[in-house]
């Protein structure tokens, strides 16, 4: 050892004193490293594959939706390829100037951006979605570590809103949600691959490793819509300019073929844009009225029960009986809307012209045998469940479809037969403006009942087209004879109103129009009595040739600023707007006779 | 080409030694190291590439190109010119080192120790400054010990401690580089303690060091993290303090008996920062595994030993202590570099010699080299510490002793190596 106690300090000793340092901390540095790499390998290897390996769901490329224009496909719902653009605060250096920088390009405030990357025990935090591939690149070419960016399809939507709520929309989570997105979502997503692989630090797979393990996706299936957008279009102006014009809280309308059930046209206003689903505030706008809000339907149920009485032979088209005027009933009183109309010698012709509730009920007591009783009452049942099938889903690809509600017959409570009779006319029960639709097209079209459609066609990635045929859920649902009768009854009433005052219900000698009116009570959620204030005007009829055609119905909810009925004044222009259109743009087929 | 040092003023009194074949082992474990280094950055510069742009892989074969440059020019250039020259040498850092301060730091290195050349290309002051101690600091303290006055506190220590102090000061702090301060000041108390600073003193000096430590530690919030990030470093990868510890630790860890294999790394894709630099040994550790990693130890220590060698049998104090330095530099900066990779010190942000991407690095520890190269043309066996006032004379030099030792063409290192 050196000897600094006396003057002579040995440079070489001390040379040799520190140089074996060095070596003692090599040694160490080899055992610790022996500790590290041999004894504690599984451990940190471990370490390193829960953060390098990640399992991903490779999204396959969801199928478009398109619809037809004069015969041409016009695509409604396309894909996009678009980024989002995220950063990992843990490796950004320099939060503030890396926000200086990438701000301007994002089109984000700097102060945002700062906030945004000063976020604490994250490693993800999303900066921007939906940033073209351009403004991707632009950002990782300034090469600002822990900003990178991931791409998204996102759904565009070349039409606009048209449609929007037959369409509904595909979440973030790729989930179609509403709309043909979400009742035909198997068909129209495909089937995920997944891929297992070392990735980097920002979750992009390393090509060179060969752990990858990849299930391939399977894209989903092209679709389209038996929508003519044509008319679609046409259909979504008229429903909404009636909105605006009666400030009402909701305007639907369909056209369906009724020798089919393919659907033409399903609008609804107010609707919502697809492309930004995100701002909407009320859920409820995403619901496609028509089909998910059974209401209480009013008159217009009228067709329904002459049909099933007719039907039943209990009366005919040309039957004439006594109404008194009001029926007193479980204690309740049945009247008719305009008070003291109706009393006396009737028709069935006039019981619809006048929209008698009298006679509706009238009508129920003959499926009694005269009565209101339980033989009425199951019959009225029959045919509204099993004949026309309200209270089912009618099947039509679309979201949260509603049922709609018919009151069991059975004399459960005191009231079922004042039930029963509100239901002759068209309250006390619900149904949803598809299902009337469904049900009238059956009583006009000669008796079968067409699962109503929205899917024409479906293509699928390998390029096989199945072709959808109109699909037959019921036949006799009134016979041949029965519907023929309906036909006259209500081109009867349309005329009747083409000469009292509703000039526009004039759709020329040529044409068969035929339909019927509806002021539908409103019944309160809170005190569940009818309400005053509000009625719903609604309308369901047909137009044609010798054969109706198209089947038509509008639901128009809470109309203001008219004066009479709402059915007359607020449903059935709506419908005389679609069926000349129908008549001027559809070349619907005229009388050959 | 290589003349005899010509001795002017009374420079170095003692006979030179003659001129020899070089130790050329030397150059060998050099060659290896820059080789291994070039190889890494070369395999992670796709990952650094796509994470970050640049051309990794040209930037260090310049550095290389430069390096070997250098290594020729101090190898060529004799020592006593090196010495005349320790005043620009200081100047010329103490420029460099004014330039890094002013020049505008850039996102991912916000410190200001770069002076940037354009087009990728920077110069580290640090890297400067430790070259030109490595002269004048071997100078001052060989003049102490031919005037008798190593062990005078007056003449010696105060002048020293001042010195690095201001240094020190400027380098830790001003340019945030504790790291680099450390260096220099294991270096220059390395070099004191082999020139025959006594004892007491260096130990005084060691103690003030660790207290300061200490107190700078406990008073600052953030630097009590990064020492529990230390402790802990599993338990901190989430945050900003011991993500690197633990990255670092995870790519070692990982790395197992035998490495994943040269294309293999994972960590180097963004989990671990500064894989080029100072990660690299991880990096390293991961794609070679324990055997790999005992291979470079066993490289470094054989450098590390051929310049102790070269210390022992160096002709004079003043290339011994050149030697000394170059030794205590190489090897702090390799013990603080690999020592915070494998998680038994804490980090410090600098570089390993020979191995990392770096121009700076690679440019100067290549001109030491060659100056050690140089004194390796001169080493003696019996070459022994001239104890003071430089009268003493060698007493084997030209002596049979001598020549009975010395084999033809090869002597010193060669009878030993």
């Amino acid at each position: 050892m050196d000897n600094w106690h006396t003057s002579e300090p040995n440079p070489i000793q001390r040379t040799r004193l520190w140089y074996s340092l060095i070596m003692i901390v090599m040694a160490v540095f080899v055992v610790r490293l022996f500790y590290l790499e041999i004894i504690r390998y599984d451990h940190y290897k471990s370490l390193a594959l829960s953060d390098q390996v990640r399992e991903y769901e490779v999204r396959p490329e969801r199928g478009t939706i398109s619809a037809e224009l004069n015969g041409e496909v016009v695509p409604l719902v396309l894909n996009q390829k678009l980024f989002t653009v995220f950063a990992d605060p843990s490796i950004i250096k320099n939060i503030s100037k890396t926000a200086d920088a990438i701000a301007p390009v994002l089109g984000q405030e700097s102060e945002a951006v700062r906030a945004k990357l000063s976020t604490k025990h994250t490693r993800y935090v999303v900066l921007k979605k939906k940033v073209s591939p351009e403004v991707s690149k632009k950002l990782l070419a300034l090469k600002y570590p822990g900003i990178a960016s991931q791409e998204t399809h996102y759904r565009v939507y070349p039409q606009g809103q048209t449609a929007a709520q037959v369409l509904g929309f595909v979440n973030d989570d790729g989930e179609g949600k509403y709309g043909v997105e979400q009742a035909l979502d198997t068909s129209l997503a495909g089937t995920k691959g997944r891929l297992k692989a070392v990735t980097d630090v920002n979750g992009v797979p390393l090509a060179a490793s060969s752990d990858n393990l990849l299930i391939e996706p399977k894209a989903g299936n092209d679709i389209s819509l038996t929508l003519d957008l044509g008319m679609q279009t046409q259909v979504e102006g008229i429903v909404k300019a009636a909105q605006e014009k009666f400030r009402s809280k909701n305007v639907s309308a369909i056209v369906m073929e009724t020798n089919s059930g393919a659907v033409k046209a399903m609008a609804n206003y107010p609707t919502f844009d697809p492309a930004n689903y995100q701002r909407v505030e009320d859920g409820t706008i995403f619901q496609n009225f028509s089909v998910a809000s059974p209401i209480e339907p009013g008159s217009i149920t009228k067709i329904l029960t002459v049909a099933a009485a007719i039907d039943k032979g209990v009366i005919g088209p040309n039957t004439s009986y006594y109404d008194p005027g009001s029926w007193t009933i479980d204690g309740a009183k049945v009247l008719n809307v305009a008070e003291g109309t109706g009393t006396g010698s009737q028709t069935i012709k006039s019981l619809l012209n006048l929209s008698l509730n009298t006679g509706a009920t009238w009508t129920l007591m003959q499926l009694g045998g005269g009565k209101l009783n339980a033989q009425g009452r199951d019959a009225l049942y029959d045919y509204f469940v099993r004949h026309y099938r309200l209270s089912e889903k009618t099947g039509i690809e679309q979201g949260y479809e509603g049922t709609g509600y018919v009151p069991e017959p059975d004399d459960k409570d005191n009231g079922i037969n004042i039930t029963y009779a509100n239901m002759s006319f068209g309250q006390a029960y619900s149904a949803s403006a598809l299902q009337m639709a469904s049900a009238l097209s059956a009583v006009v079209n000669g008796g079968t009942y067409y699962q109503p459609q929205l899917l024409a066609k479906t293509k699928s990635p390998n390029g096989k087209i199945t072709q959808t045929q109109p699909k037959v859920v019921g036949t006799n649902v009134v016979s041949p004879k029965t519907s023929a009768s309906m036909r006259d009854l209500l081109q009867y009433v349309t005329d009747d109103h083409a000469r009292t005052g509703f000039k526009y219900m004039d759709f020329g000698s040529e044409y068969s129009v035929g339909g019927k009116t509806g002021t539908a009570q409103i019944i309160d959620e809170k005190t569940h009595l009818y309400r005053e204030d509000a009625f719903n005007g609604t309308f369901m009829g047909y137009v044609g040739g010798d054969m109706p055609q198209y089947t038509i119905i509008v639901y128009n909810i809470e109309p203001h600023g008219y004066s009479g009925f709402a059915g007359a004044q607020t449903g059935q222009p709506i419908f005389a707007d679609i069926a000349h259109m129908l008549i001027n743009n559809y070349g619907v087929t005229p009388k050959k006779s | 080409m290589l003349e005899q040092p010509r001795y002017k003023r009374g420079v170095e009194p003692s006979e030179p030694s003659r001129k020899h074949r070089p130790d050329y082992w030397l150059v060998v474990i050099t060659a290896c190291l820059l080789a291994i280094g070039l190889i890494v950055v070369y395999s992670i510069s796709p990952a650094l590439t796509e994470l970050r742009g640049g051309n990794y892989v040209a930037h260090q074969i310049i550095a290389i190109v430069l390096s070997i440059v250098a290594f020729l020019v101090t190898a060529r250039i004799p020592l006593r010119q090196w010495q005349k020259w320790q005043w620009w040498l200081l100047g010329l850092a103490a420029l460099g080192t004014l330039v890094a301060l002013v020049t505008p730091p850039i996102p991912a290195y916000p410190q200001h120790r770069w002076i940037r050349l354009g087009s990728g290309f920077s110069l580290q002051s640090v890297e400067v400054l430790k070259f030109a101690l490595l002269i004048s600091l071997s100078g001052f303290l060989a003049s102490r010990v031919r005037e008798g006055t190593i062990a005078n506190s007056k003449m010696t220590l105060k002048p020293l401690a001042i010195a690095l102090g201001g240094i020190g000061i400027v380098v830790a702090f001003v340019q945030s580089d504790l790291g680099s301060a450390g260096v220099i000041l294991a270096m220059a108390i390395i070099m004191g303690f082999v020139a025959g600073l006594p004892v007491r003193r260096i130990l005084g000096i060691g103690i003030l060091v660790v207290v300061l430590t200490v107190l700078a530690v406990s008073t600052t919030p953030y630097r009590r993290a990064r020492l529990t990030a230390y402790m802990h470093p599993e338990n901190n990868c989430a945050t900003a303090s011991g993500h690197q510890a633990c990255q670092a630790l995870i790519a070692v860890g990982s790395g197992g008996m035998i490495g994943l294999g040269l294309g293999k790394s994972v960590q180097a894709y963004g989990y671990l920062p500064e894989a080029q630099n100072d990660s690299i040994f991880a990096i390293y550790a991961e794609k070679f595994g324990f055997i790999g990693s005992v291979v470079l130890l066993g490289l470094f220590g054989a450098l590390f030993a051929r310049l102790r060698l070269i210390i022992e049998r160096a002709p004079d104090t003043f290339s011994r202590l050149v030697v000394t330095g170059v030794l205590a530099w190489l090897s702090t900066q390799a013990i603080i570099n690999i020592g915070a990779m494998i998680g038994l010190l804490p980090l410090k942000g600098i570089t390993l010699p020979l191995i990392s991407y770096g121009g700076t690095s690679v440019l100067f520890v290549g001109a030491a080299l060659g100056l050690v190269f140089q004194v390796s043309h001169y080493t003696s066996f019996h070459s022994r510490f001239i104890p003071r006032g430089g009268g003493q004379r060698n007493r084997y030099e030209h002596t049979t002793d001598r020549r009975r030792i010395r084999r033809p063409h090869q002597a010193g290192l060669g009878g030993r190596a």
